[in-house]
C-alpha cells in the first residue's frame, strides 16, 4: 500500500454481450468474465487486487461483499454503485480518489447484468417507488415514452426532424461494423431508420438500445505500478459530477452537464476542442446530442449542422464501439461500456476502429430517470500516458 | 399537516382531481411527493389541485408484450396507450395518460383515475 499516488487505468474489457444467454449464464458469470479479461488486459495478477467496485441491477440478494468473496478477493476498499448509466464514471471517481489517498493501490471496477426482455420489464416496472406508484400503471414500462417527449422537445427547440436525429444511430452503426461484439453490426440506412417499427413516436426501434446481457470491467492502479507494467496507461485529468440538479422540475434538454462543464474543463486543463473522441452515454440519440452540446463540443450551437457535417459525414469519433445503440445495453454495464471503449482507444487497443493518435477523450455517464428524465450526470476527461 | 405524502395512491375506484403537494412554508409544488422541500428544506406539505395544464408533448406507446394475462386468467391484447407530458399552470410537469382527442398543445385538466394521472379535455 502506498502513501497515495496518481491513478492510472491500465486495463479494460467486456464480457461478450449476448441477446439470448443460456440459463446458466447469470449476472455474476458475466461480471466474473469481464474481471478476468480486464486483469489479463492490464497484465495485473488476481492476487494484487486490493479494491473492488461493482454496479448491477440484478445482484440481489447478493451485494459487493458477496462478489468480493466469490471472486476470491481480499480488499481494503469496496463499493457497490446503484446509479446505472452513471455508475461507471461514479465508481471511477471514487477509485481514483482512493488511490490518490493511498486507501488502495489496485482497484477493479466491474458492471454487469443478465437481462432478457421479461427480466428487463420486471425491473423497469419497479425501477423506483415513483415509477412503481405513479408511472407503471399508465402503463409505462421503461423510459421510452419519456425520451419520446424529450426528443420532441429538443427537436422543437433546435429545428430537428427524425432525419436529423437519424445521424446518431447511423453514424454509430458505421463504427459498429468494426465491432465484432456489437448486437447490431450491419450499416444502418436512413430508410431503415425511418421505416423502423414505432416504439413511442417520434422514437422507433433504432432510437432504442437493444437489451443484452453482459459485463464490463476496468483496472485502476497507481502511476508507479503502471510504470512497472511498461505499457501505456490512461490518466484521469478531471472528473465532475452532479446529481439531482433540478429535482425533476427541468425540461430534460438543458441538463446538469451545462452546470459542470466549465469546472470540468478548467480542472482538466484542456478545452473541449482538444479531445479527439467522445464516449457519451447513449440511451437515446437525443441524449447524445444533449451531452455533446452541454459539455461544449458543439461550440456554435448549430446542432443540425453538427449532426450532418461533423458526426455523419466527418465521422468525428463518438461512441466508436457503435455505442449502446449498436452494441447493446447490458443493464448497469451500459454505464461502463463507453469508458471501456474510451480506454481501449487511448491504449491503442481498438483494432480496426482505432482512432489514430488519440491522446485525449471525454467519457460521460447519465441516467437514473427518477420521474421524467435522468438525475445523474458525470464526465471524465481521460488522457493517454505512453 | 405532517410530511405524510398526500398524493399516495388510494385505490382504483374513484375519479378525483389530481392533487400535488404544496410546501406550507414556501409554496414549492411537488409531484410525486417529497420528504423535504428542495426550496426551503421544510417538511410540512398540504394537498393542492394540480390545476389546468397544456399537453406539451404526446406519444402513442406501443405495448411491449402483445398480450397480457388478467387476474381472471383471461388473455387480452395489449393496446397502444396515448401518453403525454403535461405542464400545469403551477409549473409542475406531470406524465399522464391522455384521453382520445388530446393533441400536442391541447389544454387539459388532470384527474386521478385507475390510480394514475389522466389528462382530460380542458377548457
Amino acid at each position: 500500500m502506498s502513501a497515495g499516488s496518481e491513478a492510472r487505468i491500465v486495463g479494460a474489457a467486456e464480457a461478450t454481450y449476448e441477446r439470448h444467454p443460456a440459463p446458466e449464464r447469470e449476472t455474476e458469470t458475466f461480471i466474473a468474465e469481464a474481471v478476468v479479461a480486464a486483469l489479463a488486459d492490464a497484465g495485473i495478477e488476481h492476487g494484487e487486487v486490493d479494491g473492488y467496485g461493482v454496479a448491477s441491477f440484478s445482484l440481489a440478494p447478493d451485494h459487493a461483499i458477496d462478489l468480493t468473496w466469490k471472486l476470491g478477493l481480499t480488499v481494503n476498499w469496496l463499493m457497490e454503485d446503484t446509479n446505472g448509466g452513471a455508475s461507471g464514471v461514479n465508481m471511477l471517481q471514487h477509485a481514483v480518489r482512493a488511490i490518490e489517498a493511498g486507501d488502495a493501490e489496485t482497484i477493479v471496477l466491474s458492471s454487469g447484468d443478465r437481462l432478457d426482455k421479461r427480466d428487463f420489464h420486471l425491473m423497469t416496472d419497479s425501477y423506483n417507488k415513483a415509477v412503481r406508484d405513479y408511472l407503471a400503471r399508465l402503463p409505462l414500462s421503461g423510459p421510452n415514452a419519456l425520451f419520446a417527449f424529450i426528443t420532441e422537445r429538443y427537436g422543437a427547440a433546435h429545428g430537428l426532424e427524425r432525419e436529423d436525429f437519424a445521424c446518431v444511430p447511423i453514424a454509430q452503426r458505421a463504427w459498429a461494423t468494426m465491432n465484432p461484439g456489437a448486437a447490431y453490426r450491419e450499416p444502418l440506412t436512413l430508410e431503415e431508420y425511418l421505416d423502423s417499427v414505432p416504439v413511442a413516436p417520434p422514437l422507433g426501434r433504432y432510437d432504442c438500445v437493444p437489451i443484452v446481457s453482459g459485463g464490463d470491467a476496468i483496472v485502476v492502479t497507481s502511476a508507479e505500478r503502471a510504470a512497472r507494467l511498461g505499457r501505456p496507461s490512461v490518466g484521469v485529468r478531471a472528473i465532475r459530477a452532479l446529481y439531482n440538479p433540478d429535482h425533476q422540475d427541468g425540461n430534460g434538454i438543458e441538463t446538469g452537464f451545462s452546470t459542470i462543464r466549465d469546472d470540468l474543463w478548467a480542472a482538466a486543463g484542456v478545452r473541449p476542442e482538444d479531445v479527439g473522441a467522445a464516449f457519451v452515454y447513449d440511451d437515446y440519440p437525443v441524449m447524445v446530442l444533449v451531452q455533446l452540446a452541454d459539455l461544449g463540443l458543439i461550440p456554435d450551437g448549430d446542432v443540425k449542422r453538427y449532426l450532418h457535417r461533423t458526426l455523419l459525414e466527418g465521422r468525428w469519433p463518438v461512441n466508436t464501439s457503435g455505442g449502446q445503440l449498436s452494441a447493446g445495453q447490458a443493464g448497469a454495464a451500459g454505464g461502463m461500456h463507453g469508458l471501456v471503449e474510451a480506454i481501449r482507444q487511448l491504449l491503442g487497443r481498438a483494432g480496426e476502429r482505432q482512432v489514430e493518435g488519440l491522446e485525449l477523450a471525454l467519457a460521460t455517464g447519465y441516467g437514473m430517470v427518477l420521474y421524467s428524465h435522468g438525475a445523474c450526470h458525470n464526465a471524465a476527461v481521460l488522457e493517454r500516458h505512453s | 399537516m405532517s410530511a405524510e405524502p398526500t398524493t399516495e395512491p388510494r385505490g382504483d375506484s374513484a375519479e378525483e382531481p389530481l392533487m400535488v403537494s404544496e410546501c406550507t412554508a414556501c409554496g414549492y409544488l411537488a409531484y410525486p411527493p417529497r420528504l423535504l422541500c428542495p426550496g426551503c428544506g421544510g417538511s410540512s406539505w398540504r394537498p393542492r389541485p394540480a390545476g389546468a395544464g397544456v399537453a406539451t408533448e404526446v406519444t402513442v406507446r406501443r405495448p411491449v408484450f402483445e398480450r397480457r394475462q388478467l387476474p381472471s386468467g383471461e388473455w387480452v391484447e395489449e393496446e397502444p396507450t396515448r401518453l403525454g407530458a403535461v405542464s400545469t399552470e403551477g409549473g409542475v410537469r406531470i406524465i399522464a395518460r391522455l384521453e382520445a382527442g388530446i393533441e400536442a398543445g391541447g389544454r387539459v385538466a388532470l384527474v386521478r383515475r385507475d390510480g394514475v394521472a389522466v389528462a382530460v379535455e380542458g377548457s
